[in-house]
């Protein structure tokens, strides 16, 4: 059946023109998403991915791309072959017809069995995404504020000292308790540094108001919330490499350029990183508060005067 | 049913009577503009003031286009011109300049434009004339309706000139970041916004309840609801929305009033707030918001496709249907805004049941308009040609949407601009196409003139053309990483690469803005010297073209009285392609039930 209309429709001058127009325009807009999954480095595709739960989500992604290509094909097709197809001409009626109740039941049902079969999968992929972080995961504490980023690693009792979100100010920005021998252990840097191959379990902090931690190489977003810690967020890097981290909730004046480098490391490089930190802060018995006010002191809480210029 | 309508075409013929008598028809000076209670008039009014938000909301996207393709350079000719807190001394955009940008593009062309356009424009307009009455219900409320507008237009422009400038905020104007002073340093503009915004709810309430009460009650006799044509049904809906919307909106815009400026702090953590609770309260509004933007220009569309493929609508029962579930699944995915907000994530899993669920009265929609220029006769004009890009468009923005309906994908493409991309396939392909392809099919009636043909086709492509141009590059932008509402994408190493997808779009952009020229000329040259319009000039079924124009006040001089559905075309065995709904059909001809 298709074949004849196929058929029929070249038989058409300008109905064949106009179909050659259609395919070709449907080529060029299928071929910008069908290599997204291989490209990367150009203007086309998805960036590399280099977490475990990015290649799961971009699984999903090849799979809906798919599937809303084929719909789009078809339904598309159908409509401009429709178009050209039912144009006026003298001497054909339009048929006078009100609608078919088996073709309404029909593509009632068929989407509604596709979406909820796609929102099922979804919330599996979802939910294995969001399982608790294994034991062996690196705990980092990740502090948002206008406009960067500071990062709490633990020292070298392997613990992060304890926090709490209500205790955070702009003098205490981590909401440590000074009281805690560990909180001075802490290591705090403005970098984020990972080893490759272990998990790495993130508590989102924001100071002032709502901040995102966006790194699209992992394929991860989620919100940094004022008085909250967002403690559900882990992922696994397969590779190293140098990303960027970066806010991606409109947070103020600087928001656009509110960024921190990303380095993914061997296990070993990481150690040659975090060790001397670790024992600096050791060694030295430095009162609690101006541990931690020391590398605050270097980013002010407001907008740096930098950010009004391009 | 039939007794209620007795009664309340004896309404309807009494107001119209009686306001026809009261109107001073013979000395239209300014106040005939200025305060017109006719609701012709009002949709007249609606209609200048949504073209002019439409071509400063649309002025403020090429800027920030500009901005993206080429950051950090002067904006050409007129950067100089730009206020400072916009611009710098060389004119090129600043970092809260193009924030300001992004919030004020945003919130004018949600609420001060396609609103405006699709609802105070075609909701005053045409649910009088389709269902055969004589005025709203209210028409004194009606104008206020206007009023409240308009005025709220003037508070959110004035927000450019207080000391800090407009808010920056976005148009969601998340909390904390709107709520506190020392974080948006905008607290007076920011007010503003909130002010403004609530002013535009009351409008919107007020033209609501006159929707549903002029529909419930005002029908003309055999105007049952489903004889009624699907823009009277779609606007009818979008009322009702809207009357349970908005006033969640404006609590949440009063209660930033109060944390701004009176020390409460609801969405404050220090002071036991929930930032949260903001995004709760924007996105319970927000989500229907969305449908009170598309059902109208689902139903306008619905129309005009029938008329020009002289077929009657596939399935209109299906569409109202469709359009009710719309409606109240509309109200259970506002938290697919707020997959990776911090929200429970067995909530997110919900939400996105019941967001996959709402797909479906959409692709039932989509079917329909396929349906109905099936085996049709078409008939390309201008109107027409919008319609038909209206679906297409549509489908691209509904196909799109899928991706970011799954959680796990959301996690990746949520705030890049591959929603960015989304929302304007929607919101643009869709609302704007279905609101230009109204303005042009009833400009005859509206104006009582024909619009130019040759003007309306060049608009009619280039729109086509450079809308695909400026967006469909957008999803690309988006899975390549690129946030949304970042004022220089080239500060991220991974995103310089996708700098000439930004030139791209932004000549689109460019081309866009161009497309509106001959639009705005067609419109005010034909205003006033188009040729003549016959009363019909589509051989259209409804109400509105049995009247010719000038229409008087009062609409109708005899309250007609309607036979059957609104879309009988190329019905077997009559000689003239249409049935008008005022007219009985032969004794020879049967009508299929629909």
């Amino acid at each position: 059946m298709i074949m004849t209309i196929i058929r029929a429709a070249l038989n058409n001058r300008s109905v064949s023109r106009l179909l050659t127009g259609g395919i070709f325009l449907f080529s060029i807009l299928m071929a910008s998403g069908a290599f997204a999954e291989q490209r990367s480095g150009n203007v086309y595709g998805l960036p590399p991915c280099v977490t475990t739960t990015g290649l799961q989500i971009d699984s999903i992604i090849k799979i809906i791309f798919w599937l809303t290509g084929a719909v789009f094909i078809l339904t598309q097709g159908t409509y401009i072959y429709y178009l050209i197809a039912y144009r006026r001409r003298p001497g054909v009626p339009a048929h006078y017809s009100h609608g078919n109740n088996t073709l309404e039941i029909i593509w009632t049902t068929a989407p509604t069995i596709v979406f909820l079969a796609l929102a099922i999968y979804s919330n599996r992929v979802w939910e294995q995404i969001h399982r608790p972080a294994p034991d062996n995961a690196l705990t980092i504490d990740v502090s948002s504020y206008q406009f960067g980023w500071q990062f709490r690693y633990p020292g070298v009792s392997g613990k992060l000292a304890p926090m709490d979100v209500r205790k955070i100010t702009p003098e205490n920005p981590f909401g440590t308790d000074a009281e805690n021998p560990k909180t001075s252990q802490d290591v705090i840097t403005t970098d984020f540094v990972i080893p490759v191959g272990r998990p790495v379990h993130v508590l989102l902090h924001a100071r002032d108001v709502i901040h995102s931690f966006y790194i699209p190489e992992f394929r991860l977003y989620q919100d940094c919330v004022p008085g909250r810690t967002i403690g559900w967020v882990w992922f696994q890097a397969i590779q190293t490499g140098d990303f960027q981290l970066a806010c991606n909730q409109l947070c103020g004046t600087g928001h656009y350029n509110m960024k921190a480098p990303i380095k993914v490391v061997s296990e070993e490089e990481f150690q040659k990183w975090l060790t001397p930190r670790q024992q600096k802060n050791a060694g030295t018995v430095v009162p609690a508060a101006a541990a931690v006010s020391s590398p605050t002191k270097a980013v002010s809480l407001t907008a740096p005067s930098s950010t009004n210029t391009l | 049913m039939s007794a209620s309508i007795t009664h309340d075409t004896h309404l309807a013929v009494d107001h119209g009577a009686g306001n026809h008598e009261n109107h001073g028809h013979g000395k239209p000076g300014i106040m005939h503009y200025l305060w017109n209670t006719d609701h012709k008039m009002i949709a007249m009014q609606f209609l200048t003031s949504a073209c002019f938000f439409l071509l400063f909301g649309g002025a403020m996207a090429l800027a920030m286009r500009w901005q993206l393709a080429f950051p950090g350079h002067s904006i050409p000719v007129i950067g100089h011109l730009l206020p400072h807190g916009i611009v710098n001394d060389e004119g090129a955009i600043i970092p809260s300049g193009y924030n300001v940008l992004v919030t004020m593009h945003g919130t004018i062309l949600v609420f001060w434009v396609v609103m405006p356009l699709l609802i105070g424009v075609f909701g005053n307009f045409l649910i009088p004339l389709k269902i055969g009455a004589g005025d709203m219900a209210f028409p004194a409320l009606n104008e206020l309706s206007y009023w409240l507008f308009a005025v709220s237009g003037v508070i959110v422009l004035s927000a450019f000139w207080v000391p800090g400038g407009a808010p920056g905020t976005g148009w969601t104007a998340y909390a904390p970041l709107s709520s506190v002073a020392a974080y948006n340093q905008t607290p007076i503009g920011q007010s503003l916004w909130c002010i403004a915004i609530f002013v535009n709810g009351l409008s919107s309430l007020t033209g609501a309840v006159n929707y549903i009460t002029t529909v419930i009650t005002m029908r003309a006799p055999g105007m049952t609801m489903f004889r009624m044509p699907l823009p009277v049904w779609a606007i009818f809906l979008t009322a009702i929305l809207l009357i349970l919307a908005i006033p969640v909106l404006s609590a949440a815009a009063a209660m930033i009033v109060f944390d701004l400026n009176f020390g409460t702090t609801f969405f404050r953590p220090s002071g036991y707030g929930q930032p949260l609770l903001w995004q709760h309260l924007f996105w319970f509004f927000g989500h229907p918001e969305v449908y009170i933007l598309i059902l109208p220009a689902m139903g306008l569309t619905s129309e005009i496709l029938a008329v020009f493929s002289r077929k009657p609508v596939f399935g209109y029962k299906a569409m109202v249907w469709a359009m009710i579930a719309i409606g109240l699944l509309g109200f259970i995915v506002w938290g697919h805004h707020m997959y990776v907000s911090g929200m429970n994530l067995t909530l997110s899993a919900a939400f996105s049941v019941s967001t996959m669920v709402i797909a479906v009265p959409s692709a039932i929609k989509t079917f329909n308009w396929m349906g109905t220029i099936w085996r049709g006769s078409i008939h390309y004009t201008v109107p027409m040609a919008f319609a038909v890009a209206f679906v297409s468009m549509f489908v691209i923005g509904g196909l799109s949407g899928i991706f970011m309906a799954s959680t796990p994908v959301d996690l990746f493409v949520h705030h890049t601009y591959f929603i960015v991309a989304h929302f304007h396939y929607v919101l643009f392909g869709g609302s704007m196409f279905a609101a230009f392809a109204a303005v042009y099919f009833w400009f005859p009636k509206m104006s009582g003139r024909m619009f130019n043909n040759t003007l309306g086709w060049i608009h009619f492509w280039m729109t086509f053309v450079f809308f695909n141009l400026t967006f469909f590059p957008m999803h690309n932008l988006g899975l390549g990483g690129m946030m949304r509402r970042i004022a220089d994408p080239t500060v991220y190493d991974c995103l310089k690469q996708l700098q000439p997808l930004n030139v791209v779009c932004t000549i689109g952009a460019m081309g866009l803005g161009l497309a509106t020229i001959p639009f705005v000329i067609n419109m005010i040259w034909s205003m006033r010297s188009g040729p003549k319009a016959p009363a019909n000039p589509w051989n259209s079924t409804t109400l509105e073209w049995t009247v010719s124009h000038p229409i008087p006040h009062g609409n109708f001089t005899v309250t007609p009285t309607v036979y059957h559905g609104p879309y009988e075309y190329s019905i077997p065995g009559l000689v003239k392609d249409y049935l008008p709904q005022n007219e009985k059909a032969p004794s020879h001809v049967t009508l299929e039930a629909h």
